[in-house]
């Protein structure tokens, strides 16, 4: 078992137009730990990880594996070396099904010369599935399958080949804790192989109880680099974002007034018998399972999905959205799971991107009023604390957590009257976390009603007034957020009414 | 070289890579017949021989962008020409006849649109049917002939001029400002181009995705009637499979187009430039006395070496 260094990076450097994404980075991998890497948005963990994988070509750097010097030019050599990864963003080809995605890229097993054996292919795909110990449909395309699914097929693939360091760029934020428990016991095992795993992540409490080093970056350098055992969360983050954060919730404000939307008896052939009022004001979280149909009770209240029975009122009014465009309009906006997919035009600049859901507000008869747009733009991107050197660059060359403040940008441009958030922190980092944090509190305080769906329970425990609780489409309670702490929540999501 | 500069020269080809071509094009050809091809004579010919071609491409343009295609364009511009020139016959004002079958042309490609973004047909499949049927439709009502004797004021869209600048061109200047104007000043173009880029994303964002595709194959309508009533009138006859040509050609420019100025999406200022390079091209060729089926093997030479230039400059870059 090799416990030594395995793998060390010197002077690493990466320019991007207008930002240096990497300054000189040094750091080094050892056999048998599992190494932390965190860092606000825009740090440049993921840079550093895509230039392993050969993705990126890096403008300087020196690599040593196992002490000899070697180069990574492409994704070839990354598997050469052993380098196995996850990335941060899906990069899954939607028609192919779960198998063809996990060896995409990988040798498929062959027979007969050149044919594909697809048995064999299907045995190794179970094997990986069950050493994961997950389970997933491997004939349907993966766009058929939901967010968690996907985000394991992701998983999945980093284990088609028997790698010696394995990277992990927020591997677990689409999982419910119950797959990311199984994610951290692959680890483990990975771990008493001998074999080195780089997490990366914004969850610190993850980080603090999995690693057994830390390496924090800030601006494209390495700041502070320590055992884990040394570190608490509060060193973590005043090392991150160079400043402390009393707390990771903003206090509440304002007041909860009058009904918004009443949903009366909602079904249809995802959801049974849903009922709940919301008031302006409010900030409603929803609980429950991955699969509960939480996301689908959004989509929904977001005309994505039809009504088959049932009412909602919204302001008074009957409020029967067929479409997005119908529910924009009545001042309904969601911020969807999965930004890549639902959220953003990848190859738009980000001005485009936070006036998609506004074009009428910074036109003239259909004339766009460029300024006006870009100042509009700037204003929400800022409220936000979007990161990015220029608002006319395309929104993939941003990090992903700012990605995701994009999408948050344009729904606030909107100013809702509800808005629905579905993991609206996924990606973000802790203090820009905060920031949204307030966001949302403070668009509440001037009347609007959100709702929040989230894997993160401490995040709907910490936002939400009242929580209402779904299993298998059907709602089994709901609570004000009055002393519900973790065991009970969990109680709830699993459909006892009571701890 | 070291890598920052690399990269630049890389950005460079990359957007401007196949505008550097057209003018080699210009170049070449000028060196080689010095007296004739850069002469005023047929600098002016070329913009002439162009016009309807970018007229009917820069509606096509519209279309790409969220990634659809019409195949249909050329059958709508033939039968808009068959339609006009038989309603002029049966004595009917130009102006009426003109207005007529412009308002035809757009409703077939309304249909096509219809078929496509409401039906779900793909529109490759769905433009090869209507394409089949519209020229169907064109032969049948011209009974496979060529109409002539068209009245005399008709003449003035494809051959007239206004002091010095012909008629056809000026109808080509405003199609692209109009084209333009859509794509890069109005919510409409935005929300074109968002499709283009993510019709998912787009949808939640509240965009009417539908209705939107099928405006686009609305103007690209228009845009093949208007292109095939001035081929008409440049023809100064209507034949049932005259607009023919335009489907692969028009569909050309707006792939070369995608190679320049903007990486990978169609825009009207590439379309534009792909057209004038496959007008210099065939001008060029017939002025070197090159075999006309030597021109369409060099042609589809030519198309694809600018796409690949782009795309391994773009690859090369990351
Ligand atoms: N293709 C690109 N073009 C231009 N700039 C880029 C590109 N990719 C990344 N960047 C920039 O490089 C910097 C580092 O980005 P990176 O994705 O490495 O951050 P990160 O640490 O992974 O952040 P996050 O926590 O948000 O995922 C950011 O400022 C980002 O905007
Ligand atoms: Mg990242």
């Amino acid at each position: 078992m090799n416990t030594g260094e395995v793998l060390r990076i010197e002077g690493l450097k990466k320019q991007y137009p207008g930002v240096q994404a990497l300054k000189d980075v040094d750091i080094s991998f050892s056999g048998g730990e599992v190494h932390g890497l965190v860092g606000e948005n825009g740090a440049g963990k993921s840079t550093l990880i895509k230039i392993l994988a050969g993705i990126v070509k890096a403008d300087e750097g020196v690599f040593r594996f196992d002490g000899k010097e070697s180069t990574i030019s492409s994704s070839k050599d990354a598997t050469r070396h052993g380098l196995s990864f996850i990335h941060q963003e899906l990069n899954l080809v939607n028609y192919f099904n779960a198998m063809e995605n996990i060896f995409l890229g990988h040798t498929y097993p062959r027979h007969y010369g050149p044919l594909v054996d697809w048995k064999k292919l299907r045995e190794q795909t179970r094997t990986i599935c069950d050493s994961l110990s997950i389970d997933l449909p491997l004939e349907k395309p993966v766009s058929h399958l939901s967010a968690v699914q996907r985000a394991m097929v992701a998983i999945a693939r980093a284990f088609a080949v028997n790698g010696r360091i394995y990277f992990m760029d927020e591997p677990a934020t689409a999982l419910t804790d119950v797959e990311k428990e199984k994610l951290f016991n692959v680890i483990q095992s990975l771990k008493e192989q001998g074999k080195t795993v780089v997490y990366v992540t914004h969850n610190l409490d993850d980080i603090l109880r999995i690693t057994d080093r830390i390496t924090v970056m800030r601006d494209g350098q390495v700041v502070k680099h320590s055992r884990t055992s040394t570190m608490t969360k509060d060193s973590l983050i005043s090392a991150m974002i160079g400043k402390n954060l009393a707390s990771a919730f903003p206090p509440k404000t304002g007041t909860i007034g009058k009904p918004l939307m009443s949903v009366e008896n909602l079904s249809n052939s995802l959801l049974r018998d849903i009922s709940f009022t919301l008031h302006s004001g409010e900030i409603l979280g929803i609980g429950g399972l991955v699969g509960s149909g939480r996301t689908e009770l959004l989509e929904t209240l977001f005309g994505v999905r039809s009504v088959t029975t049932g009412t909602i009122l919204l302001d008074g009014t009957p409020y029967r959205p067929g479409s997005p465009g119908e529910a924009i309009s009545s001042g309904v906006v969601l911020v969807p799971e999965e930004r890549r997919k639902g959220g953003l035009v990848l190859s738009r600049s980000i001005n485009e991107n936070i006036t998609l859901m506004s074009l009428p507000e910074v036109s003239r008869f259909g004339f766009l009023r460029h300024t006006h747009l870009r100042r509009k733009a700037l204003e929400a991107g800022r409220s936000v604390r979007l990161k990015a050197s220029d608002y006319e660059h395309h929104v993939d060359t941003l990090s992903g957590g700012n990605q995701q403040k994009v999408v948050f940008a344009k729904t606030v441009m909107r100013i809702p009257k509800v808005l629905m958030l579905d993991e609206p922190s996924k990606g973000v980092d802790v203090g820009a976390r905060f920031e949204i944090y307030s966001i949302i509190r403070d668009l509440a305080s001037h009347g609007a009603a959100i709702i929040v769906v989230s894997s993160d329970f401490n995040e709907v425990l910490g936002l939400a007034d009242r929580i209402l609780f779904i299993r298998e489409g059907g709602m089994t309670s709901i609570h004000d957020n009055e002393g519900i702490d973790q065991e009970q929540y969990l109680h709830y999501c699993y459909g006892r009414t009571h701890a | 070289m070291n890598t920052h500069s690399k990269t630049r020269a890389l950005a460079i080809i990359k957007t401007w890579g196949t505008l550097m071509g057209f003018l080699l094009l210009l170049i070449v050809f000028s060196t080689l017949r010095p007296d004739v091809f850069p002469s005023g004579r047929n600098m002016r010919n070329i913009i002439e021989q162009v016009a309807t071609l970018a007229i009917v491409a820069s509606g096509v343009t519209v279309v790409m962008i969220t990634g659809d295609f019409d195949l249909s364009v050329g059958a709508i511009a033939s039968l808009v020409g068959v339609v006009a020139a038989l309603l002029m016959k049966s004595g009917m004002s130009t102006l009426m006849s003109i207005l007529l079958a412009l308002a035809l042309g757009t409703s077939a490609g309304l249909l096509n649109g219809l078929i496509i973004a409401y039906g779900g047909l793909s529109a490759f499949v769905g433009t090869l049917a209507t394409m089949t049927a519209y020229g169907g439709v064109a032969l049948l009502i011209s009974k496979g002939t060529t109409i002539f004797a068209l009245p005399e004021n008709f003449k003035v869209l494809g051959q007239g001029s206004l002091s010095l600048l012909p008629v056809s061109v000026l109808i080509m200047a405003f199609t692209v400002f109009v084209v333009y104007l859509l794509l890069e000043q109005t919510t409409y173009g935005r929300r074109l181009y968002a499709i283009g880029g993510n019709e998912e994303a787009s949808f939640l964002s509240g965009i009417r995705t539908r209705q939107v595709r099928l405006i686009a194959f609305g103007v690209s309508g228009f845009f093949a009637s208007l292109g095939g009533i001035v081929l008409t009138s440049r023809l100064f006859s209507a034949h049932p499979q005259a607009g023919s040509p335009f489907m692969l050609n028009a569909a050309a420019a707006v792939f070369l187009g995608m190679t320049s100025f903007r990486e990978g999406e169609a825009n009207i200022m590439g379309t534009l430039l792909g057209v004038f390079i496959i007008g210099v091209m065939g001008n060029g060729l017939n002025i070197l006395g090159i075999n006309t089926y030597v021109q369409s093997i060099l042609t589809g030479a030519i198309i694809i070496f600018a796409v690949l230039l782009s795309s391994i400059a773009k690859k090369r870059q990351k």
